[in-house]
């Protein structure tokens, strides 16, 4: 049982365009000029900005984590002129802040550590609210899907986890398309993806992935998938007959975990979940385990982006932190990325390792969603399930 | 109407000579100003809502809401759901909530002072508090992991029971009881002791007496109270999504909050309008029913004393029930909260007890090195603001509540102006807080004219505050001052008085119980409620909401529930400092 969620969920009801609420008067244009060409620091040296960003003196930086207070440490410790200040908050509520102080011309914040990735792509980048600075020293090392439109650092996951107290063999879903089936009747559990955005990415990589669903299909039943009335694909049957088989919707991810992980369980139920929780095991008692071998993915990993806030104060002491937060040149990325080395999660770097504990991301074998292209059929996705 | 239209000339003539006179009535001026500060603080960021779903691009959100294949599930459902909710959570709370007022000013049955207290404490738990509370005796295994206490012990909990309609009435119920309470219980308390006995020496039974006397003269807090909890029950999101969506129970604040978080905004908006609609139709049509009534002033300035009810036979069951009651919705759900502060994983309550998450030191092994809260100096800081934030919003709001209700019962103006008041002032209950904060940076964040920017002040935090609790406020300033007669007021007024003199020297004194419970109501309101101050509370002006809601996100969940603990210790502080204020300020009830 567990109840952060729902503080989380009833507070922050994670605005997102609000630009909305606009007080009843005309919105004002946005304080600052649209994604504008690149800004006059990104080509300077790491000394230039060091030099900068001293005399700038503070850079304030908004995080979807916690850990942004051992990142301040460091930082501070490795740039003892430079005060950095960071603020926990959800990227939802980031949204929401970003594009209201933006529309009032007071922007905040100097860097924006952030997840939700389809709503920041459309609406902050493309709305020239964040701005991507890539670092010269990574640039190689970081593949262009993560550099471009905007600079990430590292990948979490929704996959499907069961519990390996009950299964010690291995997962019980080789493939996806038995969760339809009467043996897990009831018995799968994931957070609404009508209330929640990540989950709704999930779903939407489903839909996305209508061939590899059909395929599946294929080699589960031997059979072609048959399409219902007003089902579009493959993806869209899935989520369909899921729903049918009795899914279980909750209201946050830590719900999941503990009824998919509490140990002591007869008949758990599986479901999907950050792999990452699994860290969570000893102190919570639960025995989550990654479903490594369903086919024809076991769920989906997304990014965690660092953008540079249009008109901040602090160009060049933000560009530092970008480059801090990309981590040392060592394998593990140092002290400087230590917060974020967790089993579970993946660095976009491919000069670092993944952290011990977890499988690698190939063999994980995610699907990694797309930004952009999921932002096109999220909306689609979303009504979809609203006919359920 | 059906009278000959009178010549133009003449009808201009008369109506500028009406505006003439009406202009020189200083209430209509005194509602021409509240209409003016409440158009700035709540139709303007209400007009932004409108104006956002009406524009290029988002105008299909209405479609998609009223007329698609989605609708059944968008609106409809919800809507039904949300309507029975909302009136299972008013006539849940009216009776108990009555009952309770009505046992602990009207009887004798001991230890009502303490219940009184108690009564009032479960508006100032978390919701999820109760819901928790709820989960931990009913839950069964349609999730899966752990299960309730009943459960545990072999007996089987249908889905109905663990799931759905029946807890969520049940739990909103629970928290929502209070607001009648403390509402019904302060008009009770100013029902004139003559009245009442002359009642009984007629021979009248103590029913009867109850009925025919007691209840006509709360009625405007009955009403109140009702109309409070029933558009929190229709906007509480917390509670339904817990119980509800396993079952897949959706209310119209569920898909509002969903279709918001999703990225869905103007869907949302239009959610919300519809909200606003529907419980605007509901409290119209409660005014039209209880509005023929004429309300009863029971404050003329000749009050004798009461005594208490004797309930003979009667006293140990109408006691036991009251104790069971706020045992339930009040030390129950406080337990649960404690204890789950203490234990060492997350709810889990056979896993041991620990202090850590109260006094520890950074543990890197325990909540990523969180440290206890009480040896974190940042809770120090918070927690000032939000007292300072929780008293200046209710005092603002409660001289702006004072203002409005005396308008709203005193109007002999124009017939459109109280009514339009009593609306507008009800409304902001029903905008979704953070759509309300990120209005007012919207409005305020911006230079205007010579005015800076408000942005990451205090003052935004008071002006949005004031917007979100002006209905507590105005609700309970207009049911105490229904209680005033006007004769009070008029002997003022021939020893030569003037309006906010007759206010502040007549009205707020003799009002003071009404006013104390609003301003309480608004102070709970501020303390605990993070949706408003989410977005506007900067980081570097932290209020405790707020550092809970961090907490809770990061999983540090009994961190988040020890600072919860803190915020209802201040709750509840607030309410026995009031009550004891207001005994101070009211010498004449001092035997209730």
């Amino acid at each position: 049982m567990r109840f952060p969620g729902m503080l989380k969920a009833s507070a922050v009801l994670t605005l997102t365009a609000t630009l909305a609420a606009c007080g009843g008067g005309a919105p004002e244009a946005p304080a600052t000029d649209a994604a504008s060409g690149p800004h006059e620091l990104d080509g300077a040296t790491h000394d230039e900005l060091v030099e900068l960003a001293v005399e700038e003196g503070t850079v304030t930086v908004y995080s979807f984590t916690s850990r942004i207070a051992s990142v301040e440490a460091e930082f501070e410790a490795a740039y003892p002129g430079i005060d950095l200040i960071g603020h926990d908050i959800s990227s939802s509520e980031q949204i929401t802040r970003l594009l209201a102080e933006a529309q009032a011309g007071t922007p905040s914040a100097d860097v924006a550590y952030i997840s939700d990735a389809p709503v920041v792509i459309t609406e902050l980048v493309a709305g020239g609210i964040l701005q991507n600075y890539v670092p010269q020293r990574v640039a190689e090392t970081v593949p262009e899907e993560y550099r471009e439109p905007l600079l990430a650092n590292r990948l979490s996951t929704k996959i499907l986890m069961y519990n390996e107290d009950a299964h010690p063999d291995g997962t019980p879903v080789e493939n996806l398309w038995q969760l339809t089936e009467e043996e897990w009747n009831g018995r799968v559990v994931m957070v609404d993806p009508g209330v929640r955005g990540d989950y709704l990415d999930l779903v939407t990589e489903i839909v996305r992935r209508s061939d590899a669903m059909a395929e599946a299909h294929l080699d589960l039943f031997g059979s072609e998938v048959v399409l219902d009335d007003g089902v579009e694909n493959a993806g869209q049957q899935f989520i369909k007959d899921l729903y049918a088989n009795g899914l279980v919707l909750v209201d946050d991810t830590d719900n999941v975990n503990a009824a998919v992980g509490a140990t002591g369980q007869d008949d758990p139920p599986v479901g999907f979940t950050s792999y990452s929780d699994r860290r969570d095991n000893e102190e919570e008692g639960w025995a989550l385990q990654a479903s490594l071998e369903t086919a024809p993915s076991p769920g989906i990993t997304f990014p965690a982006y660092i953008g540079m806030v249009n008109g901040s104060g602090s160009p060049a002491a933000s560009r530092l932190v970008a480059d801090f937060l990309m981590g040392d040149d060592s394998e593990t990325g140092g002290a400087a990325f230590d917060p974020f080395y967790v089993p579970g999660d993946y660095p976009v770097r491919t000069d670092m390792t993944a952290p011990e504990g977890a499988v690698s991301l190939e063999e994980l074998s995610a699907w990694d969603i797309d930004p952009e292209e999921t932002a096109q059929i999220r909306d689609d996705v979303s009504d979809f399930l609203l006919t359920l | 109407m059906t009278t000959a239209p009178a010549p133009r000339r003449t009808t201009v003539g008369r109506t500028a000579a009406r505006v003439r006179t009406t202009l020189r009535q200083p209430t209509v001026v005194l509602g021409a100003g509240t209409l003016l500060v409440l158009a700035v603080l709540v139709v303007a960021p209400l007009a932004g809502l409108v104006n956002t779903t009406l524009m290029d691009g988002n105008r299909e959100a209405w479609t998609d809401v009223f007329a698609s294949p989605m609708s059944e599930n968008l609106l409809w459902r919800p809507m039904s759901n949300s309507v029975l909710l909302g009136t299972a959570t008013a006539v849940g709370s009216t009776v108990i909530g009555g009952f309770l007022a009505w046992v602990v000013v009207m009887t004798r049955i001991p230890g009502r002072g303490v219940l009184g207290l108690l009564a009032t404490i479960p508006f100032a738990l978390p919701s999820f508090a109760l819901a928790l509370a709820w989960e931990s005796v009913f839950r069964n295994d349609l999730i899966g992991g752990s299960t309730g206490i009943l459960v545990n012990l072999g007996i089987g909990v249908p889905d109905w029971l663990a799931w759905g309609p029946v807890p969520i009435a049940a739990t909103l119920t629970a928290h929502y009881f209070s607001l009648s309470f403390m509402l019904i219980a302060a008009a009770l308390a100013s029902v004139n002791g003559d009245l009442m006995e002359a009642a009984e020496l007629t021979g009248a039974s103590t029913l009867r007496v109850a009925r025919d006397i007691a209840l006509p003269v709360v009625a405007p807090a009955v009403v109140s109270g009702a109309l409070l909890a029933f558009a929190e029950g229709v906007s509480n999101f917390v509670t339904p999504a817990l119980l509800g969506l396993p079952v897949r129970f959706h209310t119209l604040s569920t898909r509002l909050y969903g279709a918001i978080s999703t990225g869905d905004v103007s869907r949302g908006y239009v959610l919300s309008i519809v909200l606003i609609l529907v419980a605007a139709m509901i409290m119209y049509a409660s005014t039209r029913i209880t509005g023929g009534r004429r309300s009863f002033a029971t404050i003329t300035g000749k009050g004798g004393r009461r005594r208490g009810i004797e309930l003979g036979v009667w006293g140990r069951p109408v006691a036991a029930a009251a104790w069971v009651l706020v045992t339930f919705t009040t030390v129950v759900p406080g337990l649960v909260l404690v204890l789950s502060s203490l234990t060492r994983r997350t709810n889990d309550f056979a896993s041991g007890l620990t202090l850590h998450y109260w006094i520890g030191d950074s543990d890197p092994a325990l909540a990523q090195g969180q440290r206890g809260i009480l040896n974190n100096p940042q809770i120090l800081q918070a927690t000032w603001n939000t007292v300072l934030l929780g008293v200046t919003v209710a005092v603002c709001a409660g001289v702006l509540g004072l203002l409005v209700s005396y308008v709203i019962t005193r109007s002999n103006g124009p017939r459109w102006l109280p009514g339009t008041l009593g609306v507008v002032s009800f409304v902001p209950f029903l905008i979704p807080g953070i759509a309300l904060g990120a209005a007012f940076i919207a409005q305020f964040g911006a230079p205007i004219g010579p005015l800076p920017s408000l942005y990451g002040t205090f003052a935004i935090l008071v002006l949005a505050g004031v917007a979100a609790t002006i209905p507590f406020s105005v609700r309970s300033g207009t049911s105490a001052l229904s209680q005033v007669s006007r004769d009070v007021e008029e002997s003022a007024v021939l020893a030569g008085a003037g309006l906010f003199r007759r206010i502040g020297a007549v009205i707020a004194p003799l009002t003071a119980r009404g006013l104390f419970t609003g301003g309480v109501l608004v102070f709970v309101q501020m303390v605990r409620d993070l949706s408003l101050v989410v977005l506007l509370a900067t980081p570097a002006m932290p209020v405790l909401a707020v550092l809970t809601y961090q907490y809770s996100s990061e999983n540090f969940t009994q961190s988040a529930n020890a600072v919860t603990v803190v915020i209802a210790v201040i709750s509840v502080s607030a309410t026995i400092l009031a009550r004891r204020f207001e005994g101070a300020a009211q010498p004449w009830n001092s035997n209730s």
